[in-house]
């Protein structure tokens, strides 16, 4: 095609002296904007259709009945909870049940899967192959499969009239484990309380952070660690005691578990529940197993000069493990772990099959009254604000560990 | 190029955020002058095919009926009839309504039922497929429309019959009740202060249980599993103290426990439990062909017609033989069924003593009849003498 220059569809034709149909820019903006419209019509027609169909088939919905009293038992809870409460309310008491099975099973995965991925690694034979079989033992090997495992081993333990008691206060059975555990007498002294010594904590930390820079500064010997323990202490005692000689008793007391009743239930103190023993148990074993191999690897990427220089230095094994490779391992290892701990979050919702009340469990049971579109939205939701805050903590954790180069 | 992907995406986001928003809003107030607006036109179009309806009946008054169904296409008869089997939501985990025999087949209460209306809708009661759900998936199952009839002992409720599908008839009478160990040496349901109970998730069960606890007061803890397994499981090693469930249930399963003679089934009845098949919403004809079938196994028990002796032949006894086809007619051409549909029915399945009797009786898990409310309330025999029982359904005529 000739150039006719001055025409105005040459004017059209041609972006910056090339024609539009070859224009890098130009192609690169359109398939964007298709994509994008795909995306869109995609998504419009997906909510379309669901709407449609709720509609034209008279299924319930709405969020109405978020607010009703829920009027049905929840087993475990760690907030206080009554069949009086609301549908919301329940849900948050579920979703409470999620986390904390969620934070736990994150913490004692991650420690279990390091010792793990290292031993994988070790020289010593037998300590490495043991390790081989756990990994390729448990991550082979269905959860729900595990689960149920577990869940039976729990009960094969003896029944709570015939249960152990391990010390004074502390039972245990198939039933759960019930410890001694602060108790507070009145919600609203143990709240203010919590504020103050979450206040003195922080107060201790600012001025630790104070005297060590003083300390560098000046080389004064300034005792950071000290003078922050002791005003966090003296300040928090402090508070429980003006708090107490306020309300009439401490806000915190120890509360002792002990059988109850006719059936000798346990009551008092705190109960890990056998639901949530085989639920932990199952999830952190399974969840370490592909833990330690995201370990192994990102240990062994890190380049084999690096530990050897460390050792001709002079650090002991260990210290060259762990001064040397394993934080420059940390950069392969966090983004993979991050996905790690969001499957061990989102299998959680498998507790339904082994009775622990966690957010699916209970979901799962109000979709009985309530609308179970709803009830699965705000079930998908709630997941997914868990998932994005856990990914979250993580990135920013992952960028502050990323090589910086200068 | 990266911002601008991330704009477009989060337009996209956003106008799926504001859809659901819009869906959930005009769930309410625009919904119900729909609902409203729907309704009068779906009376409207009743109306109009009752009355093409009875004009066809009319014209054709003597010719078997199996011609009037083209003029229901898109009704679930239809597409029962087109797919060639009926499709019933049910369990295969509890002994005498839902469970797998020797031979591995699917048997029971609640499977005999579905066998009877296959048997009234194809002609043939082996026409059908059970579809196995959990009892959380019964309401979701049955509203999306996806079985033709769910029977999965389900208890009829009020909200269920809103917001699941329409009950058609209450087949058996249950009520909640509590299995413990005798060793625990209570005798009333009053003395579970402080237990620990079993519960299965996603049934009317837990409900009852948290009225019955606040009601008297005794501060019951429940453990809530998704499968009946589970549970009996925590039961058996005395995770939990009792089991509650329908009363039937709980005597169907224990009788299946190696030591059945350590447990008592408490004698208080916690709820009412009315059991039968549900239907999806929207479709009156489907809704009135199930309920039909439910009646035809009640009065061909109420005339003492078993599977056995079906009368192919006028007998002489009006009842009977318009039950079955040989005189006259209780509304089958209206409703797209054959003529002998109580034939087919009965001689494939059994009336519903028999069926009573081979699932729940001396032939199943020995649940007695006789004087309770599941025995008939009709007695053919002696109508100013009723059975006493809740058994009854409309007249068929």
């Amino acid at each position: 095609m000739a150039r006719a220059p001055g025409s105005f569809l040459t004017g059209l034709a041609y972006y910056q002296g090339v024609p539009v149909w070859r224009h890098a820019q130009i192609i690169q903006w359109a398939l964007q904007i298709v994509s994008g419209i795909v995306v869109v019509v995609l998504v419009a027609s997906f909510f379309a259709n669901i709407t449609n169909a709720i509609q034209d088939r008279n299924i319930p919905h709405g969020f109405g009945f978020l607010s009703r009293e829920y009027q049905t038992p929840i087993g475990q809870h760690f907030l206080p909870y009554e069949s009086s409460d609301t549908y919301l309310y329940a849900f948050g008491v579920a979703a409470t049940n999620t986390i904390i099975v969620s934070i736990v099973g994150v913490i004692l995965a991650t420690a279990l899967g390091i010792v793990v991925g290292v031993a994988r690694i070790s020289g010593n034979w037998l300590v490495s192959r043991t390790a081989l079989v756990y990994v390729e033992f448990f991550r082979n090997v269905p959860l729900l499969v595990q689960l149920f495992f577990w869940f039976y081993i729990v009960l094969t333990l003896p029944p709570v009239r015939q249960g152990y008691v391990l010390a004074d206060g502390i039972y245990f059975n198939n039933a759960g484990i019930s410890v001694p555990w602060p108790s507070p007498p009145s919600w609203d002294a143990a709240l203010v309380w919590m504020a103050v010594a979450l206040v003195s904590i922080i107060a201790g930390v600012v001025l630790h952070r104070i005297l060590t820079r003083r300390e560098e500064l000046t080389g004064k010997p300034s005792y950071p660690f000290l003078a922050g323990g002791i005003t966090t202490v003296v300040a928090a005692a402090v508070g429980w005691l003006v708090i107490g000689a306020a309300s009439g008793n401490s806000p915190f007391e120890i509360s002792v578990p002990a059988p109850h009743g006719t059936f000798g239930r346990i009551a008092g103190g705190f109960t890990i529940s056998g639901g949530l023993m085989a639920l932990l148990t199952g999830l952190v074993i399974y969840t370490s197993s592909f833990i330690a191999e995201i370990v192994r690897a990102g240990i062994q990427s890190v380049g084999r000069g690096q530990t050897e220089a460390a050792r001709s230095l002079g650090l002991a094994p260990m210290a060259a493990l762990r001064y040397v490779a394993f934080p420059q391992a940390l950069r392969v290892i966090i983004p993979p772990l991050i996905s790690q701990c969001l499957n061990l979050t989102k299998n959680s919702s498998l507790a339904a099959a082994i009775g622990y009340a966690d957010l699916t469990n209970v979901g799962k049971t109000m979709t009985q009254i309530a609308p179970a579109v709803s009830i699965y939205i705000l079930l998908m939701v709630a997941y997914l604000a868990m998932s994005l805050t856990y990914s979250l903590i993580g990135n920013l954790y992952n960028r502050r560990i990323r090589l910086v180069r200068n | 190029m990266i911002t601008v992907f991330k704009w477009i995406f989060s337009v996209g986001l956003l106008m799926a955020i504001s859809l659901v928003i819009i869906g959930c809003e005009s769930g309410d107030t625009a919904a119900m002058q729909q609902d409203i607006s729907d309704r009068d036109a779906r009376i409207a179009e009743l109306q109009t095919q009752v009355k093409t309806m009875e004009e066809q009946a009319a014209s054709m008054a003597a010719q078997p009926s199996d011609q009037m169904t083209p003029e229901m296409t898109g009704s679930r008869l239809q597409t029962v009839k087109d797919r060639g089997h009926l499709i019933c939501a049910s369990r295969n985990d509890v002994p005498g309504y839902g469970f797998l025999d020797d031979a591995g087949n699917n048997v029971g209460f609640d499977i005999d039922l579905c066998r009877a209306v296959a048997a009234a809708t194809l002609g043939d009661a082996d026409a059908f497929e059970i579809r196995l759900i959990s009892a959380a998936e019964r309401g979701p199952t049955i509203q999306s429309g996806e079985v033709d009839l769910l029977v999965r002992t389900v208890t009829w409720t009020t909200s269920r019959d809103a917001g699941w599908g329409n009950y058609t008839q209450t087949m058996f009478y249950d009520g909640q009740g509590f299995l413990v160990r005798k060793d625990l040496g209570i005798s009333s349901a009053l003395e579970l202060q402080g237990a620990s109970v079993c519960v299965t998730q996603g049934t009317t069960t837990e409900l009852n249980l948290q009225d019955f606890s606040n009601q008297n007061d005794l501060n019951i803890e429940a453990l809530t599993f998704e499968d009946t397994d589970a549970v009996v499981a925590a039961y058996q090693s005395q995770q939990c103290d009792a089991f509650t469930n329908d009363r039937s249930q709980l005597a169907a399963i224990s009788s299946a426990f190696e030591d059945r003679d350590a447990n008592v089934i408490l004698p208080e009845t916690i709820s009412e439990e009315p059991l039968g098949p549900v239907v999806p919403h929207g479709d009156e004809q489907w809704y009135d062909i199930v309920k039909t079938v439910m009646a035809i196994l009640i009065y061909s028990e109420a005339y003492s017609v078993t599977s056995g002796d079906v009368p192919s032949a006028a007998t002489g006894d009006t009842k009977v033989d318009r039950l079955f086809g040989l005189e006259g007619s209780f509304g089958q051409d209206t409703l797209g069924l054959s003529q002998t549909v109580a034939q087919d029915v009965i001689g494939a399945v059994g009336n519903y003593g028999e069926i009573y009797n081979r699932n729940l009786g001396p032939g199943g898990i020995n649940l007695p009849r006789e004087g309770g409310r599941n025995a008939l309330w009709a007695d053919a025999g002696c109508m100013d003498c009723p059975k006493g029982g809740q058994i009854y359904s409309a007249p068929l005529r």
